[in-house]
């Protein structure tokens, strides 16, 4: 049962992830961008890794597509106008061909040198330590991501200001 | 085909969908999602990562600070989207030469 979630999510991932590019409406892809983050958020969960899957629920497919429908109606480009602008129709086209293609000659590659990882002994540790304690460096590496991010967009925004 | 193997490939053909995005189009918003769709698989590959070593907590440590980063990217570059809309009108990213020096 597990591995049938795990599988279905894996596809839903791949299907959501491809229509994300290739679909026309930036709305839409929003929107498959949030599915696969879901489905993402699934094989997470199932495969022991809770703490991540919430993240990626709740900051994913919540904030990050929040953030995008903002940018999209902040900045209407109408279908038609981004059909005769961008051409993404003839221009994303080929994409399903470059998967498929690439799809087989990994597969052929991975039967033609029996290709097969060892999985270890699931180690068990708990992950405020390791996330508190062994990581410190990344908790302040993130910290200091998100005090530029803000200094971005406060400077973006007071450009803005100052132009009105 | 053994799962991890199903993973590995799934990771690498939506880190190509991605990148195939970041060169076929022009659209701002579009490329930044083809940026997060190659930013969800590294994701992906670091979860099969923890499951093949055993070590999932810390893999589970580093996805949190990709997703970190990642939203902290989004919201940048939707800030400089949103700049290019109020400057020309549109979210074509070969207005952005025009501002070399």
């Amino acid at each position: 049962m597990e591995n049938i979630i795990i599988y279905v999510s894996l596809a839903a991932l791949l299907v959501c992830g491809v229509l994300a590019v290739m679909l026309r409406s930036i709305i839409k892809d929003a929107i498959c961008l949030a599915a696969a983050s879901a489905a993402l958020a699934i094989i997470m969960y199932t495969l022991g890794a809770p703490w991540a899957a919430l993240f990626e629920v709740s900051v994913c497919a919540g904030l990050i597509t929040v953030i995008f429908i903002s940018g999209i109606s902040l900045s209407h480009d109408t279908k038609a106008e981004v059909r005769r602008e961008y051409d993404d129709k003839r221009r994303m086209g080929v994409l399903p061909v470059v998967l498929v293609v690439a799809g087989i000659v990994m597969i052929g590659a991975g039967a033609a040198i029996h290709f097969e990882m060892p999985v270890a002994q699931r180690l068990v540790q708990d992950f405020r330590e390791v996330f508190w304690n062994s990581r410190q460096a990344d908790i302040w590496g993130q910290i200091i991501v998100m005090l530029t991010g803000g200094t971005a967009i406060s400077v973006l925004i007071k450009e803005e200001k100052k132009k009105s | 085909m053994n799962m991890e193997f199903a993973f590995l490939l799934a990771g690498v053909l939506l880190i190509l969908a991605g990148c195939f995005c970041l060169i076929r189009t022009y659209h701002l918003l579009k490329i930044i999602i083809g940026m997060e769709l190659s930013m969800k698989a590294v994701t992906l590959l670091f979860v099969i990562a923890g499951r093949i070593n055993g070590n999932m907590e810390l893999s589970q440590a580093f996805i949190i600070t990709i997703i970190v980063i990642e939203v902290v990217i989004t919201l940048v570059a939707s800030g400089v989207a949103l700049d290019l809309y109020k400057k020309y009108g549109n979210l074509d990213v070969r207005n952005l030469r025009n501002l070399r020096g």
